[in-house]
């Protein structure tokens, strides 16, 4: 009979959790009905700016492609293209009025001029035009075998190949001393906060640029927090509820770091079909040396005591390096700024999940704990040598 | 402290000391030498270009005829010192379109931008009622001749009434109208303004007559023009071409009311025509391009020498690919 009660209470508590519901139901339908009466009372609403997001312009031999996005509630039409301020001819990929956050394709054919500024204009039935003004006109590539090839090679000089590098001063901080050590830690920790400081910055810009119904920091929080909390528990997973020990740290630094290097191959996929970004030499060395010290990040955690055989080494050096590829890809190919804000906000999370745990292990193992001198200096030298390094790209 | 041993140093500088060759990888091969001068092969042209912008391809709105009323002049009539010429105007905000698919928040005179051709003889006595029917004070401002009282500057007509201006029209020549309230750049780029032609005396010789006012809209309130017209809608000449005669007279009554931009012009294909200036004497000049200012106006005489199909438009390219194109299709 007790129970009887007790369960029957348990049901009527579920049920009541409904009305809440229902009245909100009630709620909307009636202000849904009423139309906009109650916004009368309030005075005249401002017209619709009628400007279009502009996602990309694609320029193929005399043809330009500009893929476009009605980024507000109200229906927009594509009335008329100009480029350079002049009336084109175009055709559209469908309908030519834009739903909320419909996209569409415009196709104009146009006898462009290599590597000279152009300024394509998308106008409204209102007559609003949206500009959109590229520096220079460059043929956008189309996929091929070559360039996924270019791709993959540009990801693994600028990803793989400078953490391996870096992985190898592993014998020279085996003989260091526990200080030092400890010095080398804070600079892992000075190091991705950097980055993660630098991608959570990305993220944001990234999103800003978003339209209004797909943007938001929110998005920019989802994509953090649960790369943070997916690390935290792979953290508690590895090192089976203690702190974690050095090959699990240096593990999770690795994927931090290649979550980081995804979004950089995507910035970098992505910038170059945009033709935002002259792939250089320069560039990719900058890159490497940028990178070398992430190899050096993985290191350390590993040089404390215990052997690590050369094949979980190159192990390491894949999850923290390949990523750049499939990065460089994504971006390169698809070009999607919503991705876009995920993958660096993601790499921000995990950044700063790892910078907790090496903290936490520095203050643990580490002489002195965190309030050491050599900890300090070292975070502080991190941070330093990722900001000059940077300075190269 | 703990001091590095050489060979730890060595260790240590090891990454980077082969970062070096490794770098060289990505460098590009030897520089090419002088290229020889060729002719560049280019990516294929598309045929684009006038040709794409004649007939139904053109992207202008409004059938056949929608502009005939502002292109073809009432007749002139013949001197007759005191007859009395009445004009009835309203002013209305209407959005019209003024480009393919594109809708301006105009204020007009009698619904269309540019306003009706007003007409009379010299010494006819101009009788111009302006009823309000907008949302805003307006006037109209003659060009011409007239007393004080009657200029459409000190007396602004209020929404829902109207005033009645009264003159001998004089003197003779092509001449304007538009509304001098103010802010007087938003009431003249809105679209109130139009053609006024002053007849002489002694009659000008029979013609094809055509009006043909220049103008522009500036469609998302930047301060620049986003479209370029004459008559009003964009392009509307290069769907429509002016059929006319070879040798024929054709006389066109040509003003340019464009707003924010310093000039106009008017440029003709393949003939070279008689421009005089303001129509108010006989002198002209003989060229193929006339250059005017805001306000400035002429009467055009030419007789083509060839059938074909000839160009027109402002040789300014910019107004030009915005919509102040057309052709005459001469016969």
């Amino acid at each position: 009979m007790a129970s009887e009660a007790v369960a029957a209470r348990g049901y009527g508590w579920r049920l009541w959790a409904l009305v809440p519901l229902l009245i909100l139901v009630g709620a909307v339908s009636l202000l849904a009905s009423s139309g906009d009466s109650l916004f009368d009372l309030l005075g005249r609403n401002p017209p619709p700016a009628d400007e279009f997001d502009v996602r990309r312009v694609e320029f193929k031999p005399g043809e330009i492609k500009i893929r476009v996005t009605n980024p507000q509630r109200q229906d927009l039409t594509i009335a008329l293209v100009t480029v350079d301020d002049a009336i084109v001819p175009f055709s559209v990929d469908g309908d030519r009025t834009l739903g909320r956050l419909r996209s569409a394709t415009i196709i104009v054919e146009h006898d462009w001029v290599e590597d000279e500024p152009i300024a394509v204009g998308v106008t409204s039935s209102s007559g609003i035009q949206t500009t959109e003004e590229i520096a220079a006109a460059v043929e956008t590539p189309g996929p091929s075998g070559k360039r996924f090839l270019g791709f993959a090679l540009i990801g693994f000089l600028v990803g793989i190949l400078p953490v391996a590098l870096g992985l190898a001063w592993l014998p020279s901080l085996r003989q260091v001393s526990p200080e030092w050590l400890a010095a080398f830690m804070a600079l892992t920790a000075g190091l991705l906060t950097f980055l993660g400081l630098e991608a959570l910055s990305e993220a944001l810009d990234l999103q800003a640029a978003l339209p209004g119904g797909l943007g938001g920091t929110g998005l920019v929080l989802v994509g953090f927090a649960t790369t943070y909390l997916a690390l935290s528990l792979l953290g508690r997973w590895l090192g089976r509820g203690a702190t974690v020990s050095g090959l699990a740290l240096a593990t999770l630094v690795a994927i931090g770091i290649g979550l980081h290097n995804l979004g950089e191959g995507l910035a970098i996929g992505t910038s170059f079909a945009l033709g935002e970004l002259a792939l250089g030499t320069f560039f990719v060395i900058g890159f490497m040396v940028h990178n070398i010290t992430e190899g050096l990040g993985i290191a350390t955690p590993i040089a404390d005591r215990e052997r690590v055989s050369f094949g979980r080494l190159a192990v390491l050096a894949l999850i923290a390096g390949a990523p750049t590829i499939p990065g460089a890809w994504i971006g390169g190919f698809v070009t999607n700024d919503l991705l876009g804000v995920l993958f660096f906000a993601g790499a921000a999370g995990a950044a700063f999940e790892v910078v907790t745990e090496v903290g936490r292990y520095v203050r643990e193992r580490a002489p002195g704990g965190l309030a050491s001198p050599y900890v300090v200096g070292g975070f502080l030298a991190g941070i330093a040598v990722m900001y000059v390094t940077g300075l190269l790209i | 402290m703990a001091k590095f041993s050489r060979k730890q140093l060595l260790a240590g500088t090891l990454p980077v000391v082969a970062a070096a060759p490794l770098a060289k990888l990505a460098w590009p091969s030897a520089a090419r030498g002088g290229e020889p001068l060729a002719i560049h092969e280019g990516h294929e042209h598309p045929l684009i270009g006038h040709a794409a912008m004649i007939g139904d391809e053109v992207p202008a709105p409004g059938g056949p005829h929608a502009l005939d009323a502002l292109l073809i002049p009432p007749p002139a009539l013949p001197h007759k010192p005191g007859r009395l010429r009445e004009y009835n105007l309203t002013a209305v905000d209407r959005t019209i379109q003024v480009a393919q698919n594109v809708e301006f928040n105009a204020w007009t005179y009698n619904g269309t931008v540019p306003g009706p051709v007003i007409r009379a003889t010299e010494d006819d006595l101009l009788r111009v009622k302006l009823v309000n029917g907008g949302s805003h004070p307006h006037t109209i401002h003659f060009h011409g001749i007239h007393p004080g009282n009657m200029d459409g500057v000190f007396e602004p007509v209020p929404p829902g009434s109207e005033f009645t201006y009264e003159f001998p029209a004089r003197p003779y020549g092509m001449h304007l109208y538009h509304c001098h309230a103010t802010p007087l750049k938003k009431h003249i780029h809105k679209g109130l303004y139009g053609a006024f032609i002053i007849d002489p005396p002694k009659p000008r010789k029979p013609a094809r007559e055509l009006v043909m006012v220049m103008n522009g809209y500036d469609t998302d309130g930047d301060g620049e023009n986003n479209f370029y017209t004459v008559n009003g809608i964009a392009f509307y000449y290069a769907k429509y071409p002016i059929r006319v005669k070879k040798g024929e007279l054709v006389r066109i009554y040509l003003a340019n009311l464009t707003e924010f931009d310093l000039i106009n012009s008017f440029h003709l294909h393949g003939d070279f025509f008689r421009y005089y200036p303001t129509g108010s004497s006989d002198h002209f000049e003989y060229t193929d391009t006339v250059m005017l200012c805001q306000g400035e106006r002429g009467i055009i005489e030419i007789e083509f020498a060839n059938t074909g199909r000839f160009m027109f438009h402002a040789h300014q390219s910019e107004f030009a690919e915005l919509g102040w194109m057309g052709f005459f299709e001469v016969q």
